[in-house]
């Protein structure tokens, strides 16, 4: 996800000092060679939960060790600062060869000739151990421009127990549709603790409500030629409504302390019942377990109670190569290594993960299917059984459009406009966009 | 601070005579012999060349190069494709560059003229203490000065949450709760309310020097003569705190609309860009990943120099300084 986990407040604060002060330092280009003829190949992580940042570590360490010829460098870089320090680093000439990457931004960088194809520096096998449904993800035009790493669906329905039976309701039959999920909430909401909470913000809602619109309408706010906009129709309006309703009833904390990525405000009580990614599920396991025995996990409510309609985005990471790298086969030794290669390694993230994620090769599935634990996770069982089959790509376009959309809905919580306003304001912005960006007929979808 | 009244009607002696017809008299035909006044020419030339070397490379030459860049389409990964001045139509035809204009302009109306106001009555008091109370209230006053703006951020960010203590003492009056940084209406505001008090140090001490400076005879006549507090602040303090206050006046609107990290940290231009101030937005573009967002961006902070430096002109349009009085 794009600059969207982690957003504390001092996180933001940390993003002030990055982005001033380190923007343009600590990058290197790659193509260097340590003094014992080692080839130096530089890797870019995004800052995720901590216990990501370990196991990055750990396994940059130990290929290091493994051979004699490439040496990574590994830097963690805060999702805040990302965004800036990574286009500094681009116009400076010094990006790093090897980058996490979300799904979303690999069709775009590729239009903009960002990444390089991986397909003649990795086995074929490779690519044919990629699960079918998520290699599209990573393809343009037959090629692979970024190897997956795990899926995540951005969005689920948390709630306590324990909170649930105090106030009357039955936690074995969570809401099904939106209507259930505000009379949940209402019953929930008592004193300081409320009883649900959202994103809240244009920058969270344009991603974190891509499940919801295609569970309202079906698709997202752009004809699928990505011709003209679509912002307008009924359905995203009854979209806007149920955000409101949450928002402007006081269901959901009116000064969110932190961001749609991050439970705390669930993990401390706060509120009753979340919409979260499936990840939080290890921020729960990792810093709050006190809670996790009393919380359950269902899909979240759909429009009209459907089930099977979609309500998650399948979001999730990978690892990319600059097309300006100047030693491509050296960085796609350690994407191979990491991800391609003994299955092992990536059944030890998941294990690490609280099995908050889930795989994309089919070897690590297998090699997990000798987990005991992973089978038995009460978690893994739902939001892979029930949430993740109905669950749609995230959307190749330009994060611009997304952004219109979020905004639009975060006007119509907080009664910037009315609903109809706001919805017309996104839908001239997209069209706006399209036209600028020459987005008509580009949708690689 | 203080503005002494040679410096305002701009007969500033000046070590540097103007070269002509003296020196061409004096030392004419003379070969080998350098006038004193070509003397000091050299002298004051070299005195002025390593800064003006410095803000050619710093300031003039990526100035240049920034306008000749927004004739582009850039890209770091293939050539850039030039579009003249398609970028200017593009952020002029963009209704979040207006609205972050609007926002900039009415956070400087909120916090510039209340933060002089509070600064002038401070600066009053001060004067009319004793030595050693008005040393202690100076330093006081002087703290938020030396706070950085990332801490009063978050600092206020705790004041404003729901269980915070702004709502704490509304609810203690039987009001609130209120979602201060998340109600379109309240958001800005909320953050004018930091950038004040951040301000109120320098803005104080400088109050302070430019009222020492006006003779306290004034005063002594203007009460014999019975005018109260409010004649004598308005007929005296004012008129000839003049220029002080104009230095205030620009500066402190200058820096309010280019104010970036309250509302970064704050709310991150939220709600519904409430607290997007032009800043960030030209930040908020350029981070936003796009090949398209780094010639916007750029294009938007050209558009911004302009009209910041249109503003500035209009103000000592408005209020003409040359007709400053003082003691």
């Amino acid at each position: 996800m794009f600059s969207k986990r982690s957003r504390r407040v001092i996180g933001a604060a940390a993003a002030v000092a990055a982005t001033f002060g380190l923007a343009a330092c600590g990058a290197s280009g790659g193509g260097e060679t340590t003094a014992d003829g080692r080839v130096e190949v530089t890797f870019w992580q995004q800052k995720f939960e901590d216990y990501q940042q370990e196991w990055f570590k750990k396994n940059v360490d130990a290929f290091n060790a493994s051979q004699d010829e490439v040496t990574v460098k590994l830097q963690v870089v805060p999702a805040d600062t990302w965004e800036q320090k990574l286009q500094a680093a681009q116009a400076a000439g010094k990006q790093p060869d090897i980058s996490t990457l979300s799904y979303g931004r690999i069709k775009p960088g590729v239009a903009e000739g960002k990444f390089a194809p991986l397909d003649e520096y990795l086995p074929t096998e490779a690519f044919s151990d990629i699960k079918e449904n998520v290699s599209p993800f990573v393809t343009v035009d037959g090629k692979h421009y970024a190897y997956p790493m795990l899926v995540e669906p951005s969005t689920v329905l948390y709630y306590r127990s324990d909170l649930a039976e105090a106030a009357g309701l039955d936690p074995n039959s969570p809401p099904e549709s939106w209507d259930e999920l505000i009379e949940w909430s209402r019953a929930l909401t008592q004193g300081d603790v409320k009883g649900m909470t959202v994103a809240s913000t244009a920058a969270d809602l344009g991603w974190a409500s891509w499940g919801l619109q295609y569970n309202a309408c079906g698709h997202l706010p752009i004809s699928d030629d990505w011709s003209e906009a679509r912002a307008t129709e009924p359905c995203f309006a009854e979209l806007a409504e149920f955000y409101k309703t949450l928002y402007q009833e006081g269901l959901m904390p009116q000064t969110p302390k932190v961001g749609y990525a991050d439970g705390m405000p669930y993990g401390e009580g706060e509120v009753a019942m979340m919409q979260g990614g499936s990840w939080v599920v290890g921020q729960l396991k990792n810093d709050f377990p006190d809670v996790v025995d009393t919380t359950m996990v269902a899909p979240f409510p759909s429009i009209d109670g459907d089930p099977t309609k979609t309500t998650a985005s399948l979001g999730g990471w990978t690892l990319g190569l600059d097309s300006k790298s100047k030693n491509p086969e050296a960085a796609a030794k350690f994407i191979e290594y990491l991800l391609a290669g003994d299955p092992e390694i990536m059944a030890d993230f998941f294990t690490e993960t609280g099995y908050s994620k889930y795989t994309v090769r089919t070897s690590v599935d297998e090699a997990l299917a000798n987990d005991p634990e992973a089978s038995a996770d009460p978690f893994m069982a739902v939001i892979s059984e029930k949430i993740v089959p109905y669950g749609q790509a995230e959307p190749a376009y330009p994060w611009d459009v997304a952004l219109a959309m979020g905004t639009a809905i975060e006007s119509s919580m907080k009664g910037s406009a009315d609903i109809e306003t706001s919805l017309k304001t996104a839908d001239d912005a997209i069209n706006d966009i399209i036209e600028k960006q020459k987005l008509s007929g580009t949708a690689t979808n | 601070m203080s503005i002494t009244a040679d410096q305002q009607r701009g007969i500033i002696p000046s070590p540097i005579k103007a070269p002509g017809k003296r020196g061409a008299g004096r030392f004419a035909g003379i070969p080998g012999k350098t006038s004193p006044a070509n003397r000091d020419n050299v002298t004051a030339y070299l005195m002025i060349a390593p800064m003006v070397v410095l803000l050619g490379i710093f300031v003039m030459w990526p100035l240049v190069y920034a306008f000749y860049l927004s004739g582009f389409e850039i890209s770091f990964y293939s050539e850039p494709e030039f579009v003249g001045l398609q970028f200017y139509k593009y952020v002029l035809e963009d209704p979040k560059f207006w609205s972050s204009l609007g926002v900039g302009l009415a956070y400087a109306a909120m916090v510039v003229p209340t933060g002089m106001f509070i600064s002038l009555m401070i600066a009053s008091v001060i004067k009319t203490l004793s030595a050693r109370m008005a040393a202690f209230l100076k330093t006081t006053i002087y703290v938020p000065a030396v706070v950085s703006t990332v801490v009063a951020s978050v600092l206020f960010v705790f004041i404003y949450q729901d269980q915070g203590l702004a709502n704490w003492m509304l609810g203690a009056l039987n009001a609130g709760p209120v979602a201060w940084l998340n109600d379109p209406a309240t958001a800005l505001p909320a953050i004018a309310v930091p950038g004040i008090w951040l301000g109120l140090g320098i803005t104080t001490l400088i109050m302070l020097a430019g009222l020492l400076d006006i003779p306290e005879s004034y005063y002594e006549s203007a009460q014999l003569d019975g005018a109260s507090f409010v004649q004598r602040t308005w007929y005296i303090t004012i008129p000839l705190l003049k220029n002080v206050l104009l230095y205030l006046f620009v500066t402190g609107t200058v820096a309010a609309l280019q104010m970036l990290d309250l509302p970064l940290i704050m709310t991150n231009g939220g709600p519904v860009n409430a607290t997007t101030t032009p800043n960030l937005f030209i930040f908020n573009t350029f981070r936003d990943g796009s090949e398209y967002s780094t010639s916007f961006s750029l294009t938007a902070a050209l558009l911004l120099f302009l009209v910041l430096g249109g503003i500035s002109v209009l103000v000592f349009r408005l209020i003409s300084s040359e007709k400053a009085i003082d003691g």
